[in-house]
Protein backbone atom coordinates (compact mmCIF):
# COMPACT_ATOMS: atom_id res chain seq x y z
CA UNK A 1 0.00 0.00 0.00
CA UNK A 2 2.50 2.32 1.15
CA UNK A 3 4.90 1.57 -2.17
CA UNK A 4 1.27 2.83 -4.35
CA UNK A 5 0.87 5.78 -2.46
CA UNK A 6 4.02 6.33 -3.25
CA UNK A 7 3.86 5.85 -6.56
CA UNK A 8 0.75 7.82 -7.21
CA UNK A 9 1.61 10.75 -5.57
CA UNK A 10 5.46 10.67 -7.23
CA UNK A 11 7.03 12.34 -9.98
CA UNK A 12 5.10 9.50 -12.39
CA UNK A 13 1.24 10.88 -11.63
CA UNK A 14 0.43 13.53 -14.82
CA UNK A 15 -3.01 13.72 -15.27
CA UNK A 16 -6.05 13.57 -12.64
CA UNK A 17 -3.60 12.56 -9.58
CA UNK A 18 -6.68 11.94 -7.25
CA UNK A 19 -8.53 9.65 -9.85
CA UNK A 20 -5.87 7.48 -10.16
CA UNK A 21 -4.99 7.24 -6.32
CA UNK A 22 -8.46 6.28 -5.69
CA UNK A 23 -8.74 3.45 -8.34
CA UNK A 24 -4.72 2.52 -7.83
CA UNK A 25 -6.11 1.86 -4.02
CA UNK A 26 -9.40 0.26 -4.73
CA UNK A 27 -7.72 -2.71 -7.32
CA UNK A 28 -5.15 -3.36 -5.06
CA UNK A 29 -7.69 -4.38 -2.01
CA UNK A 30 -9.84 -7.22 -1.77
CA UNK A 31 -12.52 -4.80 -2.47
CA UNK A 32 -11.75 -5.14 -6.47
CA UNK A 33 -13.88 -8.30 -6.20
CA UNK A 34 -16.96 -7.27 -5.00
CA UNK A 35 -16.90 -4.09 -7.08
CA UNK A 36 -16.89 -6.65 -10.30
CA UNK A 37 -19.68 -8.74 -9.25
CA UNK A 38 -21.64 -5.66 -8.07
CA UNK A 39 -21.14 -4.07 -11.93
CA UNK A 40 -21.82 -7.62 -13.65
CA UNK A 41 -25.33 -7.80 -11.19
CA UNK A 42 -25.81 -3.53 -12.29
CA UNK A 43 -25.34 -5.06 -16.01
CA UNK A 44 -28.33 -7.62 -15.49
CA UNK A 45 -31.12 -5.17 -13.86
CA UNK A 46 -30.42 -2.98 -16.74
CA UNK A 47 -30.25 -5.15 -19.23
CA UNK A 48 -33.45 -6.75 -18.50
CA UNK A 49 -35.00 -3.75 -17.31
CA UNK A 50 -34.41 -2.26 -20.64
CA UNK A 51 -35.13 -4.89 -22.84
CA UNK A 52 -31.79 -5.55 -24.26
CA UNK A 53 -32.51 -9.67 -23.14
CA UNK A 54 -36.14 -10.35 -23.64
CA UNK A 55 -36.93 -14.09 -22.21
CA UNK A 56 -39.51 -15.57 -19.37
CA UNK A 57 -35.79 -16.75 -18.27
CA UNK A 58 -34.03 -13.51 -17.85
CA UNK A 59 -36.32 -11.62 -14.79
CA UNK A 60 -34.54 -8.76 -13.55
CA UNK A 61 -32.15 -8.80 -10.47
CA UNK A 62 -33.97 -6.96 -7.88
CA UNK A 63 -36.98 -9.21 -9.12
CA UNK A 64 -34.64 -11.88 -7.82
CA UNK A 65 -34.11 -10.13 -4.34
CA UNK A 66 -37.12 -9.39 -3.98
CA UNK A 67 -38.16 -13.67 -4.52
CA UNK A 68 -34.89 -14.21 -2.76
CA UNK A 69 -36.44 -12.28 0.62
CA UNK A 70 -40.07 -13.94 0.12
CA UNK A 71 -38.32 -17.49 0.17
CA UNK A 72 -35.99 -16.36 3.23
CA UNK A 73 -38.79 -15.17 4.95
CA UNK A 74 -40.99 -17.63 4.42
CA UNK A 75 -38.36 -20.76 5.20
CA UNK A 76 -38.85 -22.25 2.23
CA UNK A 77 -35.40 -21.70 0.96
CA UNK A 78 -33.75 -22.40 4.02
CA UNK A 79 -35.98 -26.02 4.16
CA UNK A 80 -34.74 -26.19 0.38
CA UNK A 81 -30.88 -25.46 0.85
CA UNK A 82 -31.15 -27.33 4.18
CA UNK A 83 -32.17 -30.74 2.32
CA UNK A 84 -29.54 -30.12 -0.09
CA UNK A 85 -26.82 -29.99 2.34
CA UNK A 86 -27.55 -32.29 4.41
CA UNK A 87 -26.92 -34.96 1.58
CA UNK A 88 -24.08 -33.00 0.19
CA UNK A 89 -22.39 -33.68 3.71
CA UNK A 90 -23.65 -37.22 4.23
CA UNK A 91 -22.00 -37.74 0.86
CA UNK A 92 -18.45 -35.54 1.48
CA UNK A 93 -18.08 -37.18 4.47
CA UNK A 94 -18.62 -40.62 3.25
CA UNK A 95 -16.66 -40.05 0.19
CA UNK A 96 -13.39 -38.22 2.16
CA UNK A 97 -13.42 -40.92 4.70
CA UNK A 98 -13.12 -44.00 1.86
CA UNK A 99 -10.65 -41.57 -0.08
CA UNK A 100 -8.57 -40.98 2.87
CA UNK A 101 -8.68 -45.25 3.65
CA UNK A 102 -8.02 -46.41 0.55
CA UNK A 103 -5.52 -43.90 0.01
CA UNK A 104 -3.37 -44.88 2.86
CA UNK A 105 -3.82 -48.48 2.35
CA UNK A 106 -3.09 -48.65 -1.30
CA UNK A 107 -0.67 -46.51 -0.62
CA UNK A 108 1.29 -48.43 1.66
CA UNK A 109 0.36 -52.13 0.42
CA UNK A 110 1.77 -53.01 -3.18
CA UNK A 111 -0.70 -56.06 -3.39
CA UNK A 112 -3.37 -54.47 -2.50
CA UNK A 113 -2.72 -51.70 -4.52
CA UNK A 114 -2.33 -53.95 -7.67
CA UNK A 115 -6.07 -55.49 -6.92
CA UNK A 116 -7.65 -52.76 -6.36
CA UNK A 117 -6.46 -49.19 -8.56
CA UNK A 118 -7.54 -50.61 -11.87
CA UNK A 119 -10.82 -50.73 -10.28
CA UNK A 120 -10.79 -47.36 -9.29
CA UNK A 121 -8.93 -45.71 -12.24
CA UNK A 122 -11.97 -46.84 -14.25
CA UNK A 123 -14.63 -45.76 -11.47
CA UNK A 124 -12.73 -41.99 -11.41
CA UNK A 125 -13.56 -41.79 -15.45
CA UNK A 126 -17.41 -42.56 -14.92
CA UNK A 127 -19.25 -39.14 -15.35
CA UNK A 128 -21.50 -39.60 -12.20
CA UNK A 129 -25.03 -38.37 -14.65
CA UNK A 130 -24.39 -41.16 -17.15
CA UNK A 131 -24.89 -43.92 -14.08
CA UNK A 132 -27.51 -42.19 -12.50
CA UNK A 133 -29.99 -44.29 -14.75
CA UNK A 134 -28.41 -47.43 -13.96
CA UNK A 135 -28.15 -46.63 -10.09
CA UNK A 136 -32.02 -46.10 -9.65
CA UNK A 137 -32.63 -49.56 -10.18
CA UNK A 138 -30.70 -50.63 -7.06
CA UNK A 139 -30.50 -47.53 -5.35
CA UNK A 140 -34.30 -45.73 -5.62
CA UNK A 141 -34.70 -42.35 -5.87
CA UNK A 142 -34.44 -41.26 -2.51
CA UNK A 143 -31.40 -40.11 -0.39
CA UNK A 144 -29.33 -43.17 -0.78
CA UNK A 145 -29.06 -42.77 -4.48
CA UNK A 146 -28.03 -39.20 -4.58
CA UNK A 147 -25.70 -39.84 -0.79
CA UNK A 148 -24.14 -42.66 -3.63
CA UNK A 149 -23.16 -40.49 -6.34
CA UNK A 150 -22.33 -37.49 -4.15
CA UNK A 151 -19.57 -40.20 -2.42
CA UNK A 152 -18.69 -41.30 -6.14
CA UNK A 153 -17.83 -37.99 -7.01
CA UNK A 154 -15.55 -36.64 -3.76
CA UNK A 155 -13.81 -40.33 -3.89
CA UNK A 156 -11.47 -40.00 -6.29
CA UNK A 157 -9.76 -36.05 -5.50
CA UNK A 158 -8.83 -37.69 -2.26
CA UNK A 159 -8.28 -41.15 -2.84
CA UNK A 160 -5.73 -39.55 -5.44
CA UNK A 161 -4.15 -36.92 -3.29
CA UNK A 162 -4.11 -38.72 -0.43
CA UNK A 163 -2.13 -42.06 -2.58
CA UNK A 164 0.02 -39.22 -3.82
CA UNK A 165 0.62 -38.33 -0.36
CA UNK A 166 1.79 -41.32 1.22
CA UNK A 167 3.46 -42.27 -2.39
CA UNK A 168 5.46 -39.16 -2.17
CA UNK A 169 6.29 -40.07 1.78
CA UNK A 170 9.92 -38.99 2.38
CA UNK A 171 11.85 -42.23 2.87
CA UNK A 172 14.24 -40.99 5.55
CA UNK A 173 10.90 -40.05 7.75
CA UNK A 174 10.18 -43.80 7.49
CA UNK A 175 13.71 -44.54 8.19
CA UNK A 176 13.79 -43.02 11.28
CA UNK A 177 10.62 -44.24 12.25
CA UNK A 178 12.04 -47.93 11.99
CA UNK A 179 15.19 -46.71 13.82
CA UNK A 180 13.35 -45.66 16.49
CA UNK A 181 11.38 -48.61 16.64
CA UNK A 182 7.47 -47.44 15.93
CA UNK A 183 5.16 -49.95 16.06
CA UNK A 184 2.66 -49.84 12.56
CA UNK A 185 0.27 -47.90 14.40
CA UNK A 186 2.61 -45.46 15.63
CA UNK A 187 4.18 -44.98 12.01
CA UNK A 188 0.77 -44.37 10.51
CA UNK A 189 -0.41 -41.93 13.53
CA UNK A 190 2.54 -39.85 13.72
CA UNK A 191 4.37 -39.74 10.36
CA UNK A 192 2.38 -40.92 7.19
CA UNK A 193 -0.97 -38.74 8.33
CA UNK A 194 0.54 -35.75 9.54
CA UNK A 195 2.91 -35.91 6.81
CA UNK A 196 0.33 -36.78 4.10
CA UNK A 197 -2.58 -34.17 5.49
CA UNK A 198 -1.74 -31.43 3.35
CA UNK A 199 -2.23 -33.27 0.20
CA UNK A 200 -5.33 -34.80 2.07
CA UNK A 201 -6.63 -31.85 2.13
CA UNK A 202 -6.07 -30.33 -1.30
CA UNK A 203 -8.19 -33.10 -2.26
CA UNK A 204 -11.26 -32.67 0.26
CA UNK A 205 -11.35 -28.98 -0.93
CA UNK A 206 -11.98 -29.90 -4.44
CA UNK A 207 -13.94 -32.29 -3.48
CA UNK A 208 -16.33 -29.74 -1.56
CA UNK A 209 -17.67 -28.15 -4.90
CA UNK A 210 -17.47 -31.59 -6.44
CA UNK A 211 -20.08 -32.41 -4.21
CA UNK A 212 -22.16 -29.58 -4.14
CA UNK A 213 -22.47 -29.78 -7.80
CA UNK A 214 -23.32 -33.56 -7.26
CA UNK A 215 -25.87 -32.43 -5.01
CA UNK A 216 -27.67 -30.67 -6.68
CA UNK A 217 -27.23 -32.31 -10.07
CA UNK A 218 -28.74 -35.71 -8.35
CA UNK A 219 -31.69 -33.69 -7.17
CA UNK A 220 -32.40 -32.32 -11.02
CA UNK A 221 -33.07 -35.65 -12.16
CA UNK A 222 -34.90 -37.73 -9.81
CA UNK A 223 -36.58 -36.31 -6.20
CA UNK A 224 -38.77 -33.91 -4.59
CA UNK A 225 -36.65 -32.28 -2.39
CA UNK A 226 -33.71 -29.94 -2.35
CA UNK A 227 -32.00 -27.06 -4.71
CA UNK A 228 -32.08 -28.97 -7.89
CA UNK A 229 -35.29 -30.47 -7.71
CA UNK A 230 -36.45 -26.53 -7.05
CA UNK A 231 -34.41 -24.99 -9.91
CA UNK A 232 -36.35 -27.39 -12.40
CA UNK A 233 -40.24 -27.02 -10.74
CA UNK A 234 -39.58 -23.30 -11.11
CA UNK A 235 -38.22 -23.24 -14.58
CA UNK A 236 -41.59 -25.09 -15.49
CA UNK A 237 -43.48 -23.12 -13.60
CA UNK A 238 -41.98 -20.16 -14.75
CA UNK A 239 -40.76 -18.44 -12.15
CA UNK A 240 -37.30 -17.56 -13.19
CA UNK A 241 -36.68 -15.19 -10.64
CA UNK A 242 -37.66 -17.72 -7.78
CA UNK A 243 -34.80 -19.59 -9.85
CA UNK A 244 -32.71 -17.37 -9.25
CA UNK A 245 -32.94 -16.63 -5.90
CA UNK A 246 -32.21 -20.16 -4.90
CA UNK A 247 -29.02 -20.26 -7.07
CA UNK A 248 -28.26 -17.34 -5.17
CA UNK A 249 -28.74 -18.92 -1.85
CA UNK A 250 -26.31 -22.31 -3.17
CA UNK A 251 -23.70 -19.96 -4.73
CA UNK A 252 -23.59 -18.32 -0.61
CA UNK A 253 -23.79 -21.23 0.75
CA UNK A 254 -21.24 -22.60 -1.58
CA UNK A 255 -18.80 -19.61 -0.72
CA UNK A 256 -19.01 -20.26 3.19
CA UNK A 257 -18.81 -23.67 3.17
CA UNK A 258 -15.38 -23.06 1.60
CA UNK A 259 -14.27 -20.50 3.46
CA UNK A 260 -15.11 -22.59 6.90
CA UNK A 261 -13.34 -25.52 5.26
CA UNK A 262 -10.47 -23.13 4.53
CA UNK A 263 -10.65 -21.58 7.95
CA UNK A 264 -10.15 -25.61 9.22
CA UNK A 265 -7.93 -26.27 7.33
CA UNK A 266 -5.42 -23.41 8.58
CA UNK A 267 -6.31 -24.69 12.15
CA UNK A 268 -5.39 -28.04 11.22
CA UNK A 269 -2.13 -27.24 9.34
CA UNK A 270 -0.99 -23.90 10.94
CA UNK A 271 2.71 -26.25 11.93
CA UNK A 272 2.98 -26.81 8.08
CA UNK A 273 5.42 -24.47 5.92
CA UNK A 274 3.57 -24.43 3.04
CA UNK A 275 0.68 -22.78 5.07
CA UNK A 276 3.43 -19.86 6.30
CA UNK A 277 4.22 -19.19 2.42
CA UNK A 278 0.88 -17.94 1.43
CA UNK B 1 -8.57 -55.40 4.86
CA UNK B 2 -10.48 -52.74 6.88
CA UNK B 3 -10.93 -50.52 4.08
CA UNK B 4 -12.58 -53.35 1.92
CA UNK B 5 -14.94 -54.30 5.08
CA UNK B 6 -16.37 -50.92 5.23
CA UNK B 7 -16.82 -50.74 1.34
CA UNK B 8 -19.03 -53.89 1.74
CA UNK B 9 -21.06 -52.28 4.62
CA UNK B 10 -21.84 -49.21 2.91
CA UNK B 11 -22.81 -51.45 -0.41
CA UNK B 12 -25.05 -53.25 2.06
CA UNK B 13 -26.65 -50.45 3.86
CA UNK B 14 -27.31 -48.84 0.64
CA UNK B 15 -29.37 -52.07 -0.83
CA UNK B 16 -30.96 -52.53 2.54
CA UNK B 17 -32.08 -48.86 2.08
CA UNK B 18 -33.44 -49.17 -1.21
CA UNK B 19 -35.94 -52.66 0.16
CA UNK B 20 -37.07 -50.63 2.49
CA UNK B 21 -38.79 -48.22 0.54
CA UNK B 22 -40.94 -51.29 -0.93
CA UNK B 23 -45.00 -50.64 -0.46
CA UNK B 24 -47.01 -51.10 2.17
CA UNK B 25 -50.55 -51.83 1.24
CA UNK B 26 -52.81 -48.93 1.87
CA UNK B 27 -49.81 -46.35 1.01
CA UNK B 28 -50.08 -45.60 -2.69
CA UNK B 29 -46.75 -43.74 -3.75
CA UNK B 30 -47.48 -41.88 -7.05
CA UNK B 31 -44.37 -39.96 -9.12
CA UNK B 32 -45.87 -37.44 -11.19
CA UNK B 33 -45.03 -34.69 -13.87
CA UNK B 34 -45.99 -31.12 -12.13
CA UNK B 35 -48.19 -30.60 -15.38
CA UNK B 36 -51.88 -29.68 -15.17
CA UNK B 37 -52.68 -33.12 -17.24
CA UNK B 38 -52.15 -34.75 -13.64
CA UNK B 39 -54.57 -32.10 -11.53
CA UNK B 40 -57.30 -34.84 -10.93
CA UNK B 41 -54.90 -36.69 -8.80
CA UNK B 42 -54.59 -33.64 -6.45
CA UNK B 43 -57.80 -33.01 -6.61
CA UNK B 44 -59.02 -36.13 -5.70
CA UNK B 45 -55.93 -35.82 -2.24
CA UNK B 46 -57.61 -31.98 -1.90
CA UNK B 47 -61.02 -33.25 -1.61
CA UNK B 48 -60.35 -36.51 0.01
CA UNK B 49 -61.19 -38.82 -2.39
CA UNK B 50 -58.61 -41.29 -1.77
CA UNK B 51 -58.57 -40.83 2.44
CA UNK B 52 -62.65 -41.93 2.20
CA UNK B 53 -61.16 -45.13 0.55
CA UNK B 54 -58.76 -45.50 3.17
CA UNK B 55 -55.89 -45.01 0.93
CA UNK B 56 -52.49 -42.77 1.74
CA UNK B 57 -51.14 -40.98 -1.18
CA UNK B 58 -47.72 -40.06 -1.54
CA UNK B 59 -46.88 -38.01 -4.32
CA UNK B 60 -43.97 -37.45 -5.59
CA UNK B 61 -42.61 -35.01 -8.34
CA UNK B 62 -40.41 -35.89 -11.09
CA UNK B 63 -39.39 -33.08 -13.17
CA UNK B 64 -35.79 -34.56 -15.01
CA UNK B 65 -37.66 -37.86 -16.27
CA UNK B 66 -34.86 -40.31 -16.03
CA UNK B 67 -36.52 -41.57 -12.88
CA UNK B 68 -39.71 -42.68 -14.62
CA UNK B 69 -39.68 -46.67 -15.33
CA UNK B 70 -36.48 -47.12 -13.38
CA UNK B 71 -37.66 -45.78 -10.32
CA UNK B 72 -41.22 -47.69 -11.06
CA UNK B 73 -38.99 -50.71 -11.24
CA UNK B 74 -36.91 -50.38 -8.89
CA UNK B 75 -39.92 -50.25 -6.29
CA UNK B 76 -39.55 -46.30 -5.14
CA UNK B 77 -42.87 -45.78 -6.13
CA UNK B 78 -45.96 -47.40 -7.14
CA UNK B 79 -47.86 -45.97 -9.76
CA UNK B 80 -46.46 -43.10 -12.10
CA UNK B 81 -47.82 -40.70 -14.89
CA UNK B 82 -46.21 -41.48 -18.18
CA UNK B 83 -46.61 -40.71 -21.80
CA UNK B 84 -47.88 -43.54 -24.26
CA UNK B 85 -44.95 -43.74 -26.38
CA UNK B 86 -42.18 -44.21 -22.87
CA UNK B 87 -45.16 -47.13 -21.93
CA UNK B 88 -44.62 -49.22 -25.44
CA UNK B 89 -40.96 -48.33 -25.36
CA UNK B 90 -40.47 -49.99 -21.96
CA UNK B 91 -43.01 -52.73 -22.10
CA UNK B 92 -41.04 -53.43 -25.59
CA UNK B 93 -37.60 -53.96 -23.58
CA UNK B 94 -38.93 -56.09 -21.44
CA UNK B 95 -40.13 -54.24 -18.41
CA UNK B 96 -43.87 -55.47 -17.44
CA UNK B 97 -46.03 -52.73 -16.70
CA UNK B 98 -49.65 -52.33 -16.20
CA UNK B 99 -51.89 -49.47 -17.35
CA UNK B 100 -53.84 -48.89 -14.05
CA UNK B 101 -56.13 -45.87 -15.37
CA UNK B 102 -56.46 -42.97 -18.01
CA UNK B 103 -54.40 -39.98 -18.20
CA UNK B 104 -54.81 -37.43 -20.99
CA UNK B 105 -56.48 -37.44 -24.10
CA UNK B 106 -56.84 -34.31 -26.77
CA UNK B 107 -60.39 -34.48 -27.20
CA UNK B 108 -62.08 -32.31 -30.27
CA UNK B 109 -61.71 -28.70 -28.36
CA UNK B 110 -61.14 -25.40 -30.58
CA UNK B 111 -58.80 -24.06 -27.73
CA UNK B 112 -54.88 -25.58 -28.15
CA UNK B 113 -52.80 -26.08 -25.11
CA UNK B 114 -49.75 -27.55 -27.24
CA UNK B 115 -48.30 -27.19 -30.99
CA UNK B 116 -45.91 -26.43 -33.28
CA UNK B 117 -44.70 -22.67 -33.02
CA UNK B 118 -42.57 -20.52 -35.10
CA UNK B 119 -41.15 -17.42 -35.35
CA UNK B 120 -43.58 -14.71 -36.66
CA UNK B 121 -43.31 -13.98 -40.31
CA UNK B 122 -41.33 -16.88 -41.75
CA UNK B 123 -44.28 -18.24 -43.30
CA UNK B 124 -43.86 -21.70 -41.83
CA UNK B 125 -47.26 -23.48 -42.60
CA UNK B 126 -46.65 -26.85 -43.45
CA UNK B 127 -44.45 -29.66 -42.72
CA UNK B 128 -42.73 -28.90 -46.20
CA UNK B 129 -41.44 -25.77 -44.80
CA UNK B 130 -39.86 -27.20 -41.96
CA UNK B 131 -37.40 -29.41 -44.43
CA UNK B 132 -33.72 -28.80 -43.98
CA UNK B 133 -34.95 -26.77 -40.98
CA UNK B 134 -34.23 -27.84 -37.19
CA UNK B 135 -37.25 -28.17 -35.09
CA UNK B 136 -37.10 -28.80 -31.42
CA UNK B 137 -38.76 -31.57 -29.11
CA UNK B 138 -38.43 -32.21 -25.11
CA UNK B 139 -36.79 -35.38 -25.67
CA UNK B 140 -35.83 -38.08 -28.90
CA UNK B 141 -37.96 -41.12 -29.37
CA UNK B 142 -41.19 -39.61 -27.03
CA UNK B 143 -44.00 -38.63 -27.90
CA UNK B 144 -43.67 -35.31 -28.96
CA UNK B 145 -40.67 -36.32 -31.27
CA UNK B 146 -43.51 -39.02 -33.04
CA UNK B 147 -46.03 -36.83 -33.29
CA UNK B 148 -43.73 -34.01 -34.45
CA UNK B 149 -42.19 -36.03 -37.05
CA UNK B 150 -45.59 -37.99 -38.06
CA UNK B 151 -47.69 -34.24 -38.51
CA UNK B 152 -44.56 -33.66 -40.67
CA UNK B 153 -45.44 -35.80 -43.04
CA UNK B 154 -48.63 -35.37 -42.98
CA UNK B 155 -48.50 -32.03 -44.13
CA UNK B 156 -46.26 -33.09 -47.06
CA UNK B 157 -42.93 -32.92 -45.64
CA UNK B 158 -40.11 -35.55 -45.16
CA UNK B 159 -39.18 -35.98 -41.59
CA UNK B 160 -35.93 -37.33 -42.32
CA UNK B 161 -35.19 -33.94 -43.97
CA UNK B 162 -35.50 -31.98 -40.87
CA UNK B 163 -32.76 -31.60 -37.93
CA UNK B 164 -34.61 -32.77 -34.39
CA UNK B 165 -32.81 -31.08 -31.30
CA UNK B 166 -33.78 -31.58 -28.07
CA UNK B 167 -34.52 -28.60 -25.94
CA UNK B 168 -36.01 -28.94 -22.83
CA UNK B 169 -39.89 -27.59 -22.97
CA UNK B 170 -38.80 -24.06 -20.48
CA UNK B 171 -35.76 -23.22 -23.01
CA UNK B 172 -37.98 -23.70 -26.63
CA UNK B 173 -38.99 -19.84 -26.48
CA UNK B 174 -35.61 -18.63 -25.92
CA UNK B 175 -33.95 -21.29 -28.25
CA UNK B 176 -36.57 -19.97 -30.98
CA UNK B 177 -36.00 -16.47 -29.76
CA UNK B 178 -32.16 -16.78 -30.44
CA UNK B 179 -32.52 -18.73 -33.94
CA UNK B 180 -30.89 -22.15 -32.61
CA UNK B 181 -34.37 -23.71 -33.54
CA UNK B 182 -36.71 -22.82 -36.35
CA UNK B 183 -39.91 -24.76 -35.09
CA UNK B 184 -40.88 -26.28 -31.65
CA UNK B 185 -43.22 -28.29 -30.42
CA UNK B 186 -44.42 -26.97 -26.89
CA UNK B 187 -46.77 -27.50 -24.28
CA UNK B 188 -48.30 -25.39 -21.48
CA UNK B 189 -47.46 -23.12 -20.05
CA UNK B 190 -44.88 -22.28 -22.07
CA UNK B 191 -47.11 -23.08 -25.57
CA UNK B 192 -49.66 -20.15 -23.64
CA UNK B 193 -47.13 -17.73 -23.31
CA UNK B 194 -45.50 -18.14 -26.67
CA UNK B 195 -48.51 -18.06 -28.94
CA UNK B 196 -49.96 -15.38 -26.75
CA UNK B 197 -46.95 -13.27 -28.08
CA UNK B 198 -48.19 -12.59 -31.29
CA UNK B 199 -45.04 -10.09 -31.81
CA UNK B 200 -42.28 -12.96 -31.81
CA UNK B 201 -44.02 -16.28 -32.43
CA UNK B 202 -47.10 -17.37 -33.98
CA UNK B 203 -48.41 -20.48 -34.31
CA UNK B 204 -48.47 -23.20 -36.85
CA UNK B 205 -50.16 -26.34 -36.23
CA UNK B 206 -51.97 -28.65 -33.30
CA UNK B 207 -49.97 -32.46 -34.28
CA UNK B 208 -51.53 -34.35 -31.56
CA UNK B 209 -55.12 -33.10 -33.25
CA UNK B 210 -53.48 -33.18 -36.66
CA UNK B 211 -52.40 -36.37 -36.70
CA UNK B 212 -54.70 -38.39 -34.82
CA UNK B 213 -58.24 -36.92 -33.03
CA UNK B 214 -58.70 -37.89 -29.90
CA UNK B 215 -55.25 -39.21 -28.86
CA UNK B 216 -54.54 -40.80 -25.33
CA UNK B 217 -51.35 -38.80 -24.80
CA UNK B 218 -50.63 -39.89 -21.15
CA UNK B 219 -52.09 -42.33 -18.66
CA UNK B 220 -51.23 -43.95 -14.71
CA UNK B 221 -49.22 -47.14 -15.17
CA UNK B 222 -47.76 -49.64 -12.29
CA UNK B 223 -45.81 -52.41 -12.73
CA UNK B 224 -47.64 -55.65 -13.50
CA UNK B 225 -46.32 -57.09 -10.37
CA UNK B 226 -47.64 -54.79 -7.94
CA UNK B 227 -51.15 -54.92 -9.92
CA UNK B 228 -51.30 -58.30 -9.00
CA UNK B 229 -50.62 -58.15 -6.11
CA UNK B 230 -52.61 -54.86 -5.13
CA UNK B 231 -55.71 -55.83 -7.08
CA UNK B 232 -57.72 -54.17 -3.71
CA UNK B 233 -55.69 -51.24 -3.26
CA UNK B 234 -56.02 -50.16 -7.20
CA UNK B 235 -59.39 -50.62 -7.31
CA UNK B 236 -60.15 -48.11 -4.26
CA UNK B 237 -57.51 -45.99 -6.04
CA UNK B 238 -59.29 -45.93 -9.14
CA UNK B 239 -62.76 -45.62 -8.12
CA UNK B 240 -61.10 -42.05 -6.00
CA UNK B 241 -59.01 -41.27 -9.00
CA UNK B 242 -61.91 -41.62 -11.07
CA UNK B 243 -63.95 -38.97 -8.68
CA UNK B 244 -61.03 -36.63 -9.03
CA UNK B 245 -61.61 -36.63 -12.83
CA UNK B 246 -65.07 -35.86 -12.80
CA UNK B 247 -64.74 -33.17 -10.36
CA UNK B 248 -62.33 -31.43 -12.41
CA UNK B 249 -64.05 -32.02 -15.71
CA UNK B 250 -67.19 -30.20 -13.91
CA UNK B 251 -64.98 -27.38 -12.52
CA UNK B 252 -62.66 -26.28 -15.60
CA UNK B 253 -63.37 -22.65 -14.31
CA UNK B 254 -63.37 -22.95 -10.41
CA UNK B 255 -61.37 -20.69 -8.58
CA UNK B 256 -60.66 -23.58 -6.13
CA UNK B 257 -59.31 -25.80 -8.85
CA UNK B 258 -56.66 -22.82 -9.74
CA UNK B 259 -55.32 -23.09 -6.08
CA UNK B 260 -55.15 -27.12 -6.52
CA UNK B 261 -53.24 -26.34 -9.66
CA UNK B 262 -50.82 -23.52 -8.44
CA UNK B 263 -50.19 -25.69 -5.31
CA UNK B 264 -48.33 -28.59 -7.03
CA UNK B 265 -47.21 -27.18 -10.13
CA UNK B 266 -45.93 -23.93 -8.16
CA UNK B 267 -47.27 -21.71 -10.99
CA UNK B 268 -48.32 -18.17 -9.90
CA UNK B 269 -52.52 -18.16 -9.69
CA UNK B 270 -52.07 -15.51 -12.48
CA UNK B 271 -50.47 -17.43 -14.36
CA UNK B 272 -53.02 -20.90 -13.71
CA UNK B 273 -55.59 -18.89 -15.16
CA UNK B 274 -54.49 -18.06 -18.26
CA UNK B 275 -54.06 -21.68 -19.59
CA UNK B 276 -56.62 -23.29 -21.43
CA UNK B 277 -57.73 -25.90 -18.99
CA UNK B 278 -59.15 -28.89 -21.00
CA UNK B 279 -61.57 -31.86 -19.70
CA UNK B 280 -59.77 -35.33 -19.30
CA UNK B 281 -60.23 -38.98 -19.52
CA UNK B 282 -62.26 -41.27 -17.21
CA UNK B 283 -61.58 -44.38 -19.20
CA UNK B 284 -58.38 -45.95 -21.67
CA UNK B 285 -59.69 -45.87 -25.40
CA UNK B 286 -57.76 -49.19 -26.35
CA UNK B 287 -58.33 -48.55 -30.11
CA UNK B 288 -57.22 -45.07 -29.66
CA UNK B 289 -53.60 -46.35 -28.30
CA UNK B 290 -53.93 -49.14 -30.86
CA UNK B 291 -53.69 -46.20 -33.69
CA UNK B 292 -50.39 -44.38 -31.96
CA UNK B 293 -48.77 -48.00 -31.80
CA UNK B 294 -49.08 -48.38 -35.21
CA UNK B 295 -47.58 -45.14 -35.72
CA UNK B 296 -44.75 -46.13 -33.38
CA UNK B 297 -44.77 -49.23 -35.49
CA UNK B 298 -44.18 -46.56 -38.69
CA UNK B 299 -41.38 -44.67 -37.42
CA UNK B 300 -39.14 -47.76 -36.20
CA UNK B 301 -39.96 -47.26 -32.18
CA UNK B 302 -40.96 -50.67 -32.03
CA UNK B 303 -40.91 -53.68 -34.23
CA UNK B 304 -43.23 -56.11 -32.42
CA UNK B 305 -46.66 -56.50 -31.55
CA UNK B 306 -48.01 -55.09 -28.06
CA UNK B 307 -51.28 -57.14 -26.58
CA UNK B 308 -52.67 -53.67 -24.76
CA UNK B 309 -55.61 -55.67 -23.64
CA UNK B 310 -53.23 -57.75 -21.58
CA UNK B 311 -51.53 -55.10 -20.21
CA UNK B 312 -54.41 -52.53 -19.46
CA UNK B 313 -56.70 -53.02 -15.86
CA UNK B 314 -59.98 -53.82 -16.62
CA UNK B 315 -61.05 -51.60 -14.40
CA UNK B 316 -59.50 -48.66 -16.34
CA UNK B 317 -61.26 -49.81 -19.35
CA UNK B 318 -65.15 -48.99 -18.02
Amino acid sequence: MSIAASLTSGELTVKSPVRRKLFGDLARTRLSGAILIALLLLLWEVSAARGWIVSDNWPRFSAVLVAAYRGLLSGELAEILGSTLYRMLAGYAAGCILGVLFGLVLGSNRVLDWIIRPLIEIQRTLPSPAIIPPLILFLGVDDTLKIFIIMLAVFPPVFVNTYGGVRGLDETLLLTAKTFGLSRFDTLRKIVLPATLPAMTAGMRIALSLALIMAVIGEMISGASGVGNYLMSMQYAMRADSMYAAVICLAASGYILNRVFLRLERAALHWHHSMQAE
Amino acid sequence: MFSMRNLSRVLLTAAFAALATAASAQTVRVNYIPITDVTPLFVAIDKGYFKDEGLTIVPTPSTGGAAGVPGLMAGAFDVMYGNVVSTMLAQQQGFKLEVVSAGTKQFDNPANTNGMVARKGEGIRTGKDLEGKTVAVNTRNGIIWLFARAWIAKSGGDATKVTFKEVPFPQMPDALRGKQIDAAFMVNPFFNASVTDPNTFEFVAAPYREVQPDVEVGHYISTQEYFAKNKETLAKYNRAFRKGVQWYNANLKDPDLIRIISGFTKMQPELVAKLNLQILPEIVNLDSVATTVKLMKDNGLVTSDIDLAAMTAPDALK
